[in-house]
C-alpha cells in the first residue's frame, strides 16, 4: 500500500503532493451514573491528500481506497484552481527525506489488554464514586485511540508511524438542595495502560472537592490577583499564547503578525516557554507529526522575549523560520493543522507560598475547565477555588470564569514557580479555518503561577 | 434493506444501522485571498445490535466492513439491560430539502460566490483581513432497523461567509448565509457586514454593576444552550436539570416562546427523521415562558414512560458525529419573534449593551442555568453606539435574569453555526451583571 501510494503522489502534475492513509481502532466504554451506556469498538479508515500547484493548495479526504488516484488528481486540479487566482504563491519549505517507521511499543499495551479488564477498570472507578452519598451521577469513560498511519509525498518520504492514546476520564456530579456542583477527574493520557491503574486515592480526592463545593459561595465578579495552579495556568498558556504562536492562524492576520514578530518582549524575564514533541509521556508526544517532519522541542518565549513559533512547512516557507513538526490531524477527515505538542511555562523560582501571602485580595484558582480564545482575547474555568484575604487561604469558591487580554496578562505574570506539573489529560479544539478538530494529543504543563490582575466573571 | 440488517437477525435480536454519505467542497479566503480548496468523499455508519436485552454498538466506514457485526455483538455482552426497542416502521415526512444545483456545484462556481463577496465587500472594507467561504454538500442518510424502519433522506446544504478581525483584535464580525438550496448572493449581508463593522473601530468598557444587554440572535445563546441542556430527557430523567419536575411552571419570562423545528424546509438543520429512524415534529419547549414539554429519545423515553420525540441524535453540546453517542437533544431550535424594533431598543438604553457573542460558556456551570463569559459586542451609551466592548465580562442565570426579558425583537437571523440553532430574534435583557470598569 505505501508503495502504491507512494507512486500516486510522485506522479501527480504538482510542486508538492502528500497523501496520508491510516486504519484507526477506538474503544470507548462509558457509564453514566449507575448505567453502562456504552462498550464500542470503531474501526475507521481512510485517506486524505493534499496538493500544491501552481502556487495554489488543495485537500480531500476519502473513504474508498479505490478512489485515491482518482480523488489525488482531481485535487490537483483544484490546486491549480487556487493558484491562477494568488497573486502571492503558496509553496511548502524543504524539509529532510524522511523512509523510516516510527511503531511504538509501550510498556503495557492497551492494544493488547482485554476489553473485559478495561470495563471491570471503569467500573471499578464508576463504582468508586457512586459511593458517596452526594454523587447524583457520574461520566466515567474509558478512552482508547489507536492509528497506523502511512505517509507519503512526492519528495520521496514514506513513513509508517503509530499514535496510542489511552485514557480513563470523567466528570463527578453532586448534588445539595438546588446546587449542583462538576469535578473532573484525568488520569493516563499517553501511550501506557499502567498508568490508568491504582488511583483511587487520586479519585478520592476529586470526589472530596466535589462535596466541597456544594457548601462553596460563587465568586465576586472583578478584577483581582490570582495564583493559577499548574493545570489553570497550563490552560492559560495554551488558550491565550499557544494558539497565537500556531502560524497558520497568523498567517493571513497582518496585524497580529506584526505584533508577534520575533524579538518581540513579551513578558517578564522570568517567563519562558515551549513547546515540546520529544517530553516523554505525555498527551502531545510524538516522534513525527502529519506532515512528515520529526516532532520537536520549539522555544517560544525566552526569559520574556517572542523567540519562536509552531510552523507546518507552508507557513514556515511563508514566514522564513524554521521546521518545528507541528501539522497534526485528529483523524482521517482532517486535514493536518498546525496545533501544539506539549506547551508549558518552565519552572521559576517561587513557592506557592510566596505567592498567596504577597495578594491582599485575590483569588486561587484550581483545576481546569476548559478555555476559549479569539485572536488575543481569551477565557478560561476554574473547577474551584479559594478567597485569598490578607496573604492567607480563605474560604472556597465556585463558579469561575475569568477573562482577559494576552499582551497585558503575560506581563502580568509577576511570580512563577518551582513545582511543573503536567496534565494527565490533553485537549484543544482548534478549526484551523475548516471544521473543528478535537485533539486529545495536546499536553499542558506549567507550575504555579501569580498573575497580577485579571476579570473574573462571578455575581 | 441493507444485507447487514439479514445478517444481524442471526446473531442479535434487534439491529440498527445509521449510513451516512457525504460529499461536499468548501472554499476558503484568507485575507481577501483564496487559500485552499476542500473536497471530501466519506462514509461513516454505526451498527447498533440488542442481544439478550443488551445493547453493543460498532462503528465503520462502511456497513460491508469485515468484523463490524461481530464487534456490535461482542459490545452487547457487556452492556446494560436496555428497555426499549429500535424504531419500527413509520410515515416519514418529505422536506424536500435537496437542490440539483447545488448537488452539482463545483469549486470553480463556490470560488465566483466568494469572487462576489470579495469585490461588494472590498470597495467598502478594502484594508480589513477578510475571511471568505462557501461550501455545498450533498448528503444520503440511511437508517434500517430490523423492526422495519427504512428511513432514507438526501439533502443538499450551500452556504457562505464573510468574517473580519477588527484592525489589531482578535474579535470581530462574522455573517454568514445558508439554506438548503443554491442561490444567489444576499446583496443585505454586505450591507449589514460593513455596518456593523464600522461600529468596532473603537474600544469601550462599560460600568461595573448590572445593566441592560440586548442579545443579537448570534448571542441567544447565552440563553438558549443552558435551557436546551435542561429539558434533553437525559438531564430529566438523572435529575441533573434544575427543571425535573417543573413542567407547567413559569421558567422564563411570558415573552419567550422556544420552539424545536425540525421540518422547516430550507434550513440546513432541518431533518426529516432523527438518528435512531424516528420521524422528526415540531415540539414547543417553552411556551410563553411556561415550561412545556421535553426533548426524548427511544432510550430516556423508555425510562420516563413516553414515546420518543424524534430527537435522538448523534450530537451533544460540544461534539456531533458518527461516533457520538445518540441520546436527545435538539435539532432546529428557534425563539418565536416579538413586536419591537432592535434598533429601538438600543436606542432606548441610556448605558447598556448589545452582545454578539460570549467566550469561555462552555466552561461556566450551564447546566444549571449559570454563565459568565467574556462579552463581545458593543457599548451603548446614551442611545448611541460607542465602541466594541473591551475588557468586559457578562454573568447570570437564565433562570433568574432570563424571567425579566424587557422586550424580543420582530427581526430575526440566524443564530448559530455550530450550535445549530435556528433562527432568533434580539432578547432584551433588562439587567445583567456586568464586569468593567
Amino acid at each position: 500500500m505505501k508503495n502504491s501510494f507512494s507512486a500516486i503522489v510522485s506522479s501527480l502534475p504538482a510542486s508538492y503532493a502528500d497523501l496520508r492513509f491510516e486504519e484507526n481502532r477506538k474503544v470507548r466504554i462509558a457509564y453514566e451514573g449507575k448505567e453502562l451506556t456504552q462498550v464500542a469498538t470503531t474501526l475507521t479508515s481512510g485517506g486524505h491528500v493534499r496538493a500544491y500547484a501552481d502556487g495554489g493548495k488543495a485537500i480531500a479526504s476519502f473513504s474508498d481506497p479505490e478512489r485515491a488516484a482518482a480523488i489525488a488528481q482531481a485535487t490537483c486540479t483544484s490546486a491549480s484552481l487556487v493558484g491562477t487566482r494568488r497573486e502571492k504563491k503558496l509553496r511548502v519549505a524543504p524539509a529532510p527525506v524522511i523512509t523510516e517507521d516510527f511503531l511504538i511499543n509501550p510498556p503495557r499495551d492497551p492494544r493488547k489488554v482485554s476489553l473485559k479488564e478495561k470495563l471491570d477498570l471503569a467500573t471499578h472507578y464508576n463504582d468508586l464514586i457512586l459511593k458517596n452519598p452526594h454523587v447524583i451521577t457520574t461520566q466515567t469513560v474509558y478512552d482508547e485511540f489507536t492509528s497506523r498511519r502511512v505517509f507519503v509525498n512526492s519528495e520521496g518520504t514514506i513513513v509508517e508511524y503509530d499514535l496510542v492514546n489511552v485514557g480513563v476520564f470523567g466528570m463527578i456530579v453532586t448534588k445539595k438542595g438546588d446546587v449542583v456542583q462538576r469535578v473532573r477527574f484525568a488520569f493516563g493520557g499517553n501511550t501506557n495502560f499502567a498508568p490508568l491503574l491504582d488511583r483511587e486515592d487520586d479519585l478520592q480526592k476529586q470526589i472530596e472537592k466535589a462535596c466541597e463545593l456544594l457548601d462553596a459561595e460563587p465568586a465576586k465578579a472583578g478584577i483581582f490577583p490570582v495564583v493559577l495552579d499548574p493545570s489553570e495556568s497550563g490552560v492559560f498558556i495554551h488558550e491565550a499564547f499557544g494558539h497565537l504562536s500556531e502560524a497558520d492562524g497568523l498567517q493571513n492576520n497582518p496585524s497580529f503578525r506584526a505584533k508577534l514578530q520575533l524579538g518581540q518582549p513579551l513578558g517578564n524575564p522570568i517567563l519562558n516557554v515551549a513547546d515540546d514533541a520529544t517530553l516523554p509521556d505525555h498527551p502531545g508526544s510524538y516522534e513525527i507529526d502529519d506532515e512528515g517532519v520529526r516532532g520537536m522541542r520549539t522555544p517560544l518565549i525566552t526569559e520574556g522575549v517572542l523567540s519562536g513559533r509552531m510552523h507546518s512547512r507552508e507557513t514556515a516557507a511563508e514566514f522564513d523560520e524554521p521546521l518545528s513538526g507541528n501539522m497534526r490531524a485528529v483523524d482521517v477527515q482532517f486535514t493536518p493543522i498546525v496545533r501544539m505538542s506539549n506547551i508549558l511555562i518552565e519552572a521559576g523560582d517561587a513557592t506557592f507560598d510566596d505567592m498567596v501571602s504577597s495578594i491582599d485580595n485575590g483569588y486561587y484558582l484550581v483545576g481546569a475547565k476548559g478555555g476559549q480564545t479569539s485572536g488575543d482575547q481569551f477565557t478560561f474555568g476554574a473547577q474551584w477555588g479559594y478567597r485569598i484575604v490578607d496573604g492567607k487561604l480563605a474560604n472556597m469558591v465556585r463558579d469561575i470564569n475569568m477573562s482577559g487580554e494576552l499582551f497585558s496578562t503575560l506581563q502580568a505574570i509577576s511570580m512563577i514557580g518551582d513545582d511543573v506539573t503536567f496534565g494527565e489529560r490533553g485537549g484543544c479544539g482548534k478549526g484551523g479555518g475548516g471544521p473543528m478538530q478535537l485533539n486529545r494529543m495536546s499536553g499542558k504543563g506549567s507550575p504555579h503561577i501569580k498573575i497580577d490582575a485579571v476579570t473574573i466573571g462571578g455575581i | 434493506m441493507h444485507p447487514i440488517i439479514e445478517s444481524a437477525k442471526g446473531a442479535a435480536d434487534q439491529a440498527e444501522l445509521y449510513w451516512n454519505r457525504e460529499h461536499s467542497i468548501d472554499v476558503r479566503y484568507e485575507n481577501y485571498r483564496l487559500q485552499q480548496v476542500t473536497e471530501n468523499d466519506v462514509s461513516e455508519t454505526s451498527l447498533r445490535v440488542i442481544k439478550d436485552g443488551k445493547i453493543g454498538t460498532a462503528y465503520a466506514v462502511f456497513p460491508d466492513q469485515p468484523g463490524y457485526l461481530e464487534n456490535a455483538v461482542a459490545g452487547a455482552q457487556y452492556g446494560d439491560p436496555v428497555q426499549y426497542s429500535f424504531a419500527g416502521p413509520a410515515e416519514i415526512p418529505q422536506l424536500n430539502n435537496h437542490d440539483a444545483k447545488a448537488a452539482a456545484m463545483t469549486s470553480a462556481d463556490l470560488v465566483d460566490v466568494c469572487e462576489t463577496l470579495k469585490e461588494k465587500i472590498g470597495k467598502h472594507l478594502p484594508d480589513v483581513a477578510l475571511g471568505i467561504g462557501a461550501s455545498s454538500t450533498d448528503r444520503h442518510l440511511i437508517v434500517q432497523t430490523s423492526r422495519g424502519a427504512d428511513a432514507v433522506e438526501r439533502t443538499t446544504s450551500f452556504g457562505y461567509y464573510v468574517g473580519a478581525p477588527f484592525q489589531g483584535a482578535g474579535i470581530g464580525i462574522y455573517r454568514w448565509r445558508s439554506g438548503t438550496a443554491a442561490q444567489a448572493v444576499d446583496e443585505s449581508l454586505v450591507d449589514e457586514f460593513v455596518e456593523w463593522y464600522s461600529w468596532g473601530e473603537r474600544t469601550s468598557t462599560p460600568s461595573t454593576g448590572r445593566l441592560p444587554v440586548l442579545l443579537t440572535p448570534q448571542a441567544t445563546f447565552l440563553l438558549m444552550m443552558p435551557l436546551l441542556a435542561g429539558v434533553t430527557g437525559d438531564a430529566v430523567w438523572k435529575k441533573t436539570s434544575p427543571l425535573t419536575d417543573r413542567q407547567g411552571e413559569q421558567i422564563l419570562s411570558k415573552a419567550l416562546t422556544i420552539v424545536d423545528d425540525p421540518l422547516q424546509s430550507g434550513h440546513v438543520d432541518a431533518r426529516a427523521f432523527d438518528d435512531e429512524g424516528v420521524p422528526c415534529a415540531r415540539r414547543v419547549v417553552v411556551e410563553n415562558g411556561v415550561l412545556k414539554d421535553f426533548l426524548f429519545d427511544l432510550r430516556f423515553g423508555a425510562a420516563m414512560g413516553v414515546p420518543s420525540s424524534g430527537h435522538g441524535f448523534k450530537r451533544t453540546m460540544f461534539g456531533s458525529g458518527n461516533e457520538t453517542a445518540t441520546n436527545p437533544w435538539f435539532c432546529c431550535p428557534t425563539i418565536e419573534p416579538g413586536e419591537a424594533s432592535w434598533r429601538d431598543l438600543v436606542g432606548d438604553m441610556k448605558e447598556g449593551l448589545l452582545i454578539t457573542g460570549g467566550m469561555g460558556f462552555h466552561s461556566g456551570n450551564f447546566p444549571q442555568g449559570q454563565f459568565a463569559v467574556q462579552a463581545v459586542g458593543f457599548h451603548v451609551v446614551n442611545g448611541e453606539i460607542v465602541g466594541r466592548l473591551d475588557k468586559t465580562m457578562i454573568s447570570g442565570n437564565i433562570y433568574q435574569d432570563g424571567m425579566n426579558v424587557g422586550a424580543v425583537s420582530r427581526e430575526t437571523a440566524p443564530a448559530g453555526g455550530f450550535l445549530s440553532l435556528g433562527d432568533a430574534p434580539y432578547v432584551l435583557l433588562d439587567s445583567l451583571q456586568v464586569a468593567g470598569k
